[in-house]
């Protein structure tokens, strides 16, 4: 993969400010870094057949013109959930993220947050936060931990 | 004229004190056997608690790494659609820039193969 560089002109950053073809033109998500981590699990199981379509049709081929459809499915999935997640549980999403985002956005030090956030999104949702291949008690539902 | 009687030399009557070589000093604190065991249980528990602080700092890992994979398809969506966008203007400046050079084809591949590779350089106006 080449490396990223940006395309610095003498009077500045270049910001390409051509407008999005129709063909791909699609609203984004938006959302910051805390908040995505905060709902990623979710975002997963949530969207996993969109996410998972696409990441094999990216295997297929590079080229971002080649999976324009799929992502925009995963965008739109993604967007989907978070407003879901906004009209559900919005208060208790809001305090796991603040508090991802005052503790370095390490999940282990904002458990009692995530607690309630995870079981307000079973209860209403139906989702649920499983992490993959883990060995014994998941991490997330520990109730004595050495990291906290 | 007959010699006297040879005479031992001995110890004076009584015995000689005994000697201190040996300092007087009351023991005090825990016996050596006491201060190695001691320190060997307080090694073995911090060393136990170091390999679970391990174990749980793999699935510390594993579940940040599982966010991370789940929140791959919709950034690489997002940034798939940000470049597509930027190198179709590219694409279309470098074509009206070279429109006057005979057989330039705009946004030809420098390889020779359909394998779709980011772009080295970008055309900025």
């Amino acid at each position: 993969m080449a490396t990223y560089r940006e395309a610095s002109l003498p009077t500045g950053k270049f910001i390409d400010p051509t407008p999005a073809p129709a063909e791909s033109a699609h609203p984004e998500v938006g959302a910051t870094s805390a908040p995505l981590k905060s709902a990623a699990f979710f975002i997963g199981a949530y969207c996993k057949d969109y996410n998972e379509d696409f990441m094999l049709c990216k295997n297929e081929n590079n080229d971002p013109a080649h999976c324009l459809k799929e992502g925009r499915k995963v965008t739109r999935c993604a967007m989907d959930l978070i407003t879901k997640l906004r009209e559900n549980c919005e208060k208790e999403w809001e305090a796991h993220y603040t508090c991802l985002e005052k503790h370095n956005q390490e999940y282990y030090a904002c458990r009692k947050p995530e607690r309630t956030l995870n079981e307000c999104v079973f209860s209403k949702l139906k989702l649920e936060k499983v992490i993959p291949e883990a060995s014994g008690t998941p991490i997330h539902l520990r109730e004595k931990t050495i990291y906290n | 004229m007959s010699a006297p009687a040879p005479q031992q030399e001995l110890p004076r009557p009584g015995g000689f004190p005994e000697i201190r070589y040996k300092r007087y000093v009351p023991k005090i604190g825990p016996s050596g056997l006491v201060l190695f065991s001691g320190i060997t249980l307080m090694c073995t528990l911090g060393l136990i608690r170091v390999g679970q602080g391990n174990l749980e700092r793999r699935e510390l890992e594993r579940e940040k790494v599982w966010s991370r994979i789940h929140l791959i398809p919709m950034l690489q969506a997002e940034a798939d659609r940000d470049t597509y966008r930027r190198e179709l203007a590219a694409k279309e400046r470098e074509a009206e820039i070279m429109k006057d050079v005979k057989g330039w084809k705009a946004g030809e591949s420098v390889y020779n193969s359909d394998r779709y590779t980011t772009k080295s350089y970008v055309v900025v106006p």
